[in-house]
């Protein structure tokens, strides 16, 4: 999955990556946007930025994503 | 803590049970718990001072020492415990006005405020703005970022993608405003430096003089912290210098901030290369007892075909870019072909018809859908007159005698690989062709020039190859080394790396003070709470952002003059004015519910309250239908919606947008105001069958009147007209 900015997107689950830390077990569930995907070569591996309502703007690796709206 | 509770608002509630569920009974043991419960009602409502704490504090020792009430005591002892355990929860209550948990809604930051990584004060800024005071909206800014102007024009703006008002129209355009407010308060000289603490006497050295090392070392310098920056680079910048070219910042705006923050004592050593000039040990034995590392990702990933390396025409975007940025003009090729389609290889691109290429040509092997470029970017680059040659794949570069001259390429077709839900470009056998070049740029990614830290073994890495750190406080694997910025995160943006130098200095500020770190991310601080600003409904509704006026193309296409001219002051102004102040309006949608099912007026347009699905909004709707009962206002948790009489008219507005305003209808024996004519219609419709009205000869008459001269009710049950 490839994540564009403006997506809204929730935190589905925790994520297995090294990024993961154990204070972002506490985003999951939460809603929002998609601020700053990969803007060089889209990689799916990398961290993107996110803006979680009332959370506030994370760096979070792709596979706790879902998107909440199909890709325009 | 966790992310659903809030210690302080959870103390509040327990206060008030307490003297009913504990039982109580002593007086003295019951005022002391009603007076802290006064005292922490008063934090949870942002209305504390200085002195509530200490003054909590006070009280939890007599009730703790009250030896006549064992209940007291017990609670007292309860108190007294919660108070420790969470003494920086109550500490951001109470001094900076903040409620992590976003419960207690006084103290909840505003979604762009939240959105923001560097936790910037949005609306207390926008609201200054409108007010015409730049240099205190500079001022609130620089609590929180330290590169007000940089960030107004090249910020990938997160707060505008969360902004509210995108709910009703187009987000407000914080970003233009922010620079708007720089220039003007840098041009006439009111763009000051915050107060100082004293000089403590330590030593931190910061690596690397990009966003995140300006950030470090402004934060650190306010702290009273000697700071070195080492830059390996001839001047200050780094990415936002040498990574963004001068038509979107021009270098002068970098060296006047960066000048502010020389100003507060920081030393640069600039062309000093970490890991080759200097290294820890040698900065180490030199007083330095904390790092920053802020080195960015100065290295392009390479292309990885034929003749990438057999030419010296063959540039990295990154490397590139440096060089121009660096002074160097000189015509990469008549025909260049870029290759990506990222906003690296946009920026090269546009950089090179700037340097006098005739042709360029981006080669991207998707298509135009999934470029990951923001669109912007790509729309001014098509207008400057770049060419897109969009599913290519470059297979090797071809030339003679030391000269490229193409660059070869196969067709490809988007294919949906299974197991995943992304297409990929899948070449299409035989479609090879050579798309002619006499220069190639690949702007495929960058990475970290890990190398440097070689004689750093203990330094952990992630995956990524980038430095691995706990982001909380930027801490290394290494004690007193702290990193933030594009060799934490990859390459991010500009504001991230602002958001974590900031970090990193709030961190390394408590190691050398020997104070344990947090837990949990900082929660941006509400600086202040601007008055409301009036504006009517219909002017609220129908300003609209303005378009930013861009430089002529003929102008784009030969020189690097700066693309986008900025706002004029009156637009400026206006456009401050589009905020919705959601630091108070929490869209909690009580108003809403109550006029619409408790009094069943339903005057309130304002879809959108609604995050997941915003409907229609119209703050105009509210003149047609509202009756000004005041329900809602009553209603309201934050006060943002409020209802009060001025002069003839009673007036309801949303967080100081007017959205009703109707005459007052006044006792005609005492003058005393009774409502308005649409609410004493309503008050009528209801009770009109129960009692019978008086006449109404002399005039509207309000209870009091009315009764004394023996009528069951006033003008809230009589004919007015």
């Amino acid at each position: 999955m490839a994540f564009h900015k403006g997506q809204m997107v929730r935190v589905l689950r925790r994520s297995t990556d090294e990024s993961w830390e154990d204070y972002m077990d506490g985003l999951v569930g939460s809603r929002g946007i998609v601020t700053d995907p990969d803007s060089q070569i889209n990689d799916p591996d990398a961290l993107i930025e996110v803006s979680l309502e009332d959370k506030g703007t994370y760096r979070l690796p792709q596979d706790c994503l879902e998107l909440l709206e199909p890709t325009s | 803590m966790s992310f659903s509770q809030c210690p302080v608002h959870e103390t509040l509630l327990e206060l008030k049970k307490i003297p009913a569920d504990r039982r109580i009974v002593h007086p003295r043991g019951r005022r002391l718990i009603e007076e802290i419960a006064t005292l922490v009602g008063d934090i949870v409502g942002a209305r504390a001072g200085a002195e509530h704490l200490p003054c909590i504090d006070t009280r939890v020792a007599e009730l703790c020492d009250f030896e006549d009430d064992p209940v007291s005591v017990e609670v007292g002892i309860w108190l007294k415990a919660r108070l420790t355990e969470h003494d920086e929860v109550f500490r951001s209550h109470a001094a900076n006005r903040n409620c992590a948990a976003s419960v207690c809604d006084h103290l909840t930051p505003a979604p762009c405020q939240m959105a923001c990584p560097a936790g910037i004060d949005v609306p207390t800024y926008v609201s200054l703005i409108a007010l015409g005071h730049d240099d205190e909206a500079i001022e609130v800014i620089r609590r929180d970022n330290p590169l007000p102007w940089v960030c107004g024009l090249v910020c990938t703006r997160p707060c505008e993608m969360m902004c509210v008002r995108a709910r009703i129209d187009t987000p407000v355009s914080i970003k233009f405003l922010k620079a708007f407010a720089a220039e003007r308060a840098m041009s006439v000289g009111r763009y000051h430096n915050p107060r100082k603490t004293p000089t403590t006497g330590r030593k931190v050295c910061v690596v690397g003089a990009g966003p995140g090392g300006l950030s470090a070392a402004y934060y650190l310098a306010l702290h009273g912290h000697a700071v070195r920056v080492i830059e390996a680079l001839p001047r200050a910048g780094g990415m936002i210098l040498v990574g963004i070219p001068r038509y979107r910042l021009p270098s002068d705006i970098i060296d006047r901030e960066v000048a502010k923050i020389e100003e507060l004592g920081v030393e640069f050593r600039f062309n000093t290369r970490f890991g080759k000039d200097v290294d820890l040990e040698s900065l180490r034995a030199e007083g330095f007892e904390a790092f920053f590392f802020a080195v960015g990702a100065h290295a392009s990933f390479n292309l990885g075909i034929d003749g990438e390396n057999d030419f010296p025409q063959v540039h990295g975007a990154v490397d590139f870019l440096r060089r121009v940025a660096l002074g160097e003009r000189h015509c990469p090729g008549k025909n260049v072909v870029v290759i990506g389609g990222g906003n690296v290889a946009i920026d090269a691109a546009r950089t090179c018809l700037r340097l006098g290429c005739e042709k360029v040509t981006i080669a991207y092997r998707r298509t135009r859908k999934e470029m990951p470029a923001d669109h912007e970017e790509v729309e001014q680059a098509e207008e400057e007159g770049v060419h897109f040659e969009m599913l290519t794949v470059p297979m090797a570069v071809t030339g003679e005698g030391g000269h490229v001259g193409a660059l070869r390429c196969l067709k490809a077709k988007l294919v949906t690989v299974p197991g995943s839900n992304r297409q990929s470009p899948k070449p299409i056998e035989g479609s090879d062709y050579d798309l002619v070049a006499d220069a190639i740029v690949s702007a495929i990614g960058q990475r970290i020039e890990r190398h440097w830290f070689d004689r750093m073994p203990d330094l952990a890495w992630t995956h990524r190859d980038t430095i691995r750190v706990n982001t909380v406080t930027m801490e290394t694997s290494l004690p007193g080394v702290f990193a933030a910025g594009d060799s934490v995160t990859g390459p991010a943006t500009v504001i991230e790396a602002i958001g974590g130098g900031k970090r990193a200095a709030i961190a390394i500020d408590r190691f050398l003070a020997g104070i344990p770190q947090p837990k949990l991310p900082p929660v941006p601080v509400r600086h202040q709470r601007p008055a409301y600003l009036d504006v009517p409904a219909h002017t609220k509704m129908t300003l609209k952002r303005p378009e930013m006026p861009l430089l002529s193309v003929d102008r784009r296409r030969t020189t690097f003059q700066q693309v986008e001219l900025g706002y004029t002051e009156n637009q400026t102004r206006e456009e401050a004015r589009r905020c919705l102040r959601c630091d108070i309006c929490r869209r909690c949608g009580k108003c809403v519910t109550i006029c619409k099912e408790k009094m069943g007026v339903d005057a309130l347009a304002l879809g959108y309250l609604s995050f997941d699905h915003p409907h229609e909004s119209d703050f105009r709707y509210t003149e047609r239908r509202c009756i000004s009962c005041g329900a809602c206002a009553a209603n309201c948790p934050t006060g943002a919606m409020r209802i009060e009489d001025r002069g003839p008219e009673r007036i309801l507005s949303l967080c100081g947008t007017i959205l009703s305003r109707q005459p007052l209808v006044f006792c005609a024996t005492c003058d005393a105001v009774i409502g308005t004519e649409r609410y004493l219609a309503f008050i009528r419709g209801r009770l009109g069958a129960l009692v019978t009205p008086p006449p109404n000869a002399d005039g509207p008459l309000c209870d009091v009147c009315a009764r004394k001269k023996g009528f069951q009710g006033g003008a809230t049950i009589m004919a007015t007209s």
